[in-house]
């Protein structure tokens, strides 16, 4: 039994026994809080797992059209044009904004992304031939980083959730399998102790009960045996008395008494 | 008549291009490469055509390199036919790589324009447009300079002359800059082929021009179809439109009216070839209109794009039925493009895994 090593040091008073009980009342609020915090981000995450499998295929898929069309542009351009591309292009078109979700407590980035309208900086590319393969490539990659963002924020949210997730787990169970066991283990050996206190003092007080009957026992008989002796005295006297005026007894004249003690 | 004398300049080199027309690659070839279920099965068909090319090549290459590889036999080729070209012909050879310069130069423009180091750029640049002074090119730091000092000496300059001005290299969207000299290069060209003395009332002429003005006529449609929802004034469309081809000038005059597809439709209706690329396009869901960004999967049908390539295809096959001429060396060097085109396509639907759009390649033989 982890009894005596697993509690808190603390002395057995009773004002230690409410602080104690006080801290088990919260710590089992707490569990039961934390616990469900847990389990609300749990079904967070199962279904973030989900989201995830599902944008993983589609961003598969999306991925495959976007390169096909690339090959696409190649093809009718007959000709890499990327230089152009990428020296025509002045400002984003596709842009992200970030906002935050709140799932019980845990801020969770989101992604949010928006197009620019009327931000088309390559247009003209193409112009000769190609043009509207050039475009439809566009527009499939843009669907492409589309796809890209949507995973990109929910893993995010994945890689955090997983953390927290942790963090509360350990929380939950060190409070179920540590803290909890340790106050009740407390409050345990405050009880004993306290009980044991009490025993001793009934015990002392029985002790001293037993002895004062014991002397008053002894006290007693001695007075019954000084009275014995006395009677004795005055039974003597009485008869000589008898003999010469058996005056009664003078018991003031009589010489002092012994003391009594108790 | 022009047979009497044509073979003692040029016989050799007709043989010799029409030994690499016998080399290209056939519908037989092509149906073997699309049921190769590797890039290196596809390497392997194309084995007897590019062998020493693709050697050299790691296992596994990337479609890029492979392109990369496969544009290098054409260009090596090509060099080795202009190397023995005399008098015309090898003029004629020149302006054939003029189309590849002003890629070239634009790509360079671009550099110069956003201040990057435009020696970067020279490895970027397309082979067969490669003219000496290029390299001078990258010591222009600024618009002006490059306009001034350097640009007029180039095989380009008559035509930048008379129709653009440094500032409008500043100022223009560098695809309005390239198509406008394309259009002065394709006039030029077929200025050429009709007023040269060797080629005036030759078959060379007469399949050139046919040539040419499908290419003007291909490039006034992309252009207009193309500038649908871009700023490209209506204005300044017409000046990229080039001044000869069937289309010109009623078709022209209609194209650079029209404000959607429909209206392209009605301006090309009076040739019978385009209008029926249009109704063909038109039915497969209109695929080639703007708005229509359907995007992904795009139409199941050929596109407008693919049955222009078709028919320049076609055009370049018929030119080697003529002889004595110098066509067949711009066809033979548009059959090779092709070629290379759908060797890529194939490629990157094999690399990609897309079988399904495998077959949209264009083979004539």
């Amino acid at each position: 039994m982890s009894g005596a090593a697993d509690r808190e040091a603390v002395f057995p008073t009773r004002q230690s026994l409410g602080l104690m009980k006080a801290k088990l009342k919260g710590a089992e609020t707490g569990h039961s809080l934390l616990k469900r915090k847990s389990e609300a981000l749990t079904k967070r995450f199962r279904e973030i797992t989900r989201r995830i499998d599902e944008a993983k295929r589609k961003m598969g898929r999306v991925m495959q059209i976007a390169s096909l069309s690339l090959a696409e542009v190649t093809y009718a351009v007959g000709g890499n044009i990327s230089f152009q591309i990428q020296e025509s292009a002045r400002s984003a078109r596709f842009r992200l904004r970030t906002k935050q979700e709140n799932v019980s407590g845990v801020l969770l980035p989101a992604f949010e992304s928006y197009l620019t309208e009327g931000n088309n900086d390559f247009a003209m590319t193409g112009l000769g031939k190609g043009g509207q393969q050039v475009q439809r490539c566009r527009e499939t990659y843009a669907r492409a980083v589309e796809a890209l963002v949507e995973l990109a924020s929910l893993q995010t949210a994945f890689v955090i959730l997983d953390e927290v997730i942790k963090v509360v787990n350990r929380r939950v169970n060190a409070i179920e399998h540590v803290i909890i066991p340790r106050t009740e283990n407390t409050i345990k050996y405050i009880n004993s102790e306290l009980d044991e206190l009490d025993r001793e003092e009934f015990y002392r007080l029985k002790k001293v009960a037993a002895k004062k009957q014991r002397d008053n026992a002894e006290t007693d008989a001695e007075m019954k045996q000084k009275r014995e002796n006395q009677e004795a005295l005055d039974r003597e006297a009485g008869e000589s008395a008898a003999a010469d005026d058996s005056a009664p007894a003078d018991i003031l004249a009589v010489d002092e008494d012994e003391d009594v003690i108790f | 008549m022009e047979g009497l004398l044509f073979n003692v300049n040029n016989g050799y080199i007709e043989g010799i291009v029409r030994g690499y027309r016998n080399g290209l690659l056939t519908g037989a070839n092509y149906t073997n490469m699309t049921q190769c279920e590797t890039i290196d099965d596809l390497k392997l068909q194309l084995g007897p055509a590019y062998g020493d090319f693709l050697a050299s090549l790691p296992p596994n290459p990337s479609t890029s390199s492979l392109a990369a590889k496969t544009t290098d036999k054409l260009v090596a080729e090509f060099r080795y036919v202009r190397a023995n070209a005399v008098g015309s012909l090898a003029k004629f050879m020149d302006y054939l790589t003029y189309g590849y310069m002003i890629d070239n130069v634009a790509l360079l423009i671009t550099g110069t324009l956003h201040e990057r180091d435009t020696r970067e750029l020279l490895d970027r640049c397309h082979p067969l447009g490669w003219f000496e002074t290029m390299p001078v090119l990258c010591v222009a730091t600024n618009i002006e300079e490059l306009y001034n000092s350097v640009l007029i000496e180039t095989p380009l300059a008559p035509y930048f002359k008379g129709s653009l001005s440094h500032q409008d290299l500043d100022e223009l969207n560098i695809e309005i800059v390239r198509n406008t000299l394309y259009k002065n290069y394709l006039e030029d060209f077929y200025h050429f082929v009709n007023n040269n003395p060797d080629m005036a009332g030759t078959p060379t002429a007469e399949v050139m021009s046919e040539i040419l003005e499908f290419e003007a006529d291909r490039r006034a449609i992309n252009i207009t179809l193309n500038s649908f929802g871009t700023e490209l004034s209506k204005a300044d469309r017409k000046k990229l439109y080039p001044s000869f081809g069937m289309l010109y000038p009623e078709g022209t005059l209609m194209l650079s009216r029209a404000d959607d597809f429909e209206g392209v439709r009605l301006a090309v209706e009076g040739v019978g070839d385009y209008k029926s690329f249009f109704e063909a396009a038109g039915l497969g869901g209109g695929a080639g209109g703007p708005g229509n960004m359907a995007g992904g999967t795009g139409s199941d049908g050929k596109t407008l794009e693919d049955m222009f390539y078709q028919k320049e295809m076609e055009i370049s096959k018929m030119a080697f039925t003529r002889q004595f001429t110098y066509a067949i060396v711009y066809a033979w060097v548009k059959l090779r493009e092709q070629e290379i085109r759908n060797i890529t396509w194939i490629a990157e639907c094999i690399a990609q895994n897309q079988k399904e759009r495998i077959n949209n390649y264009i083979s004539v033989f």
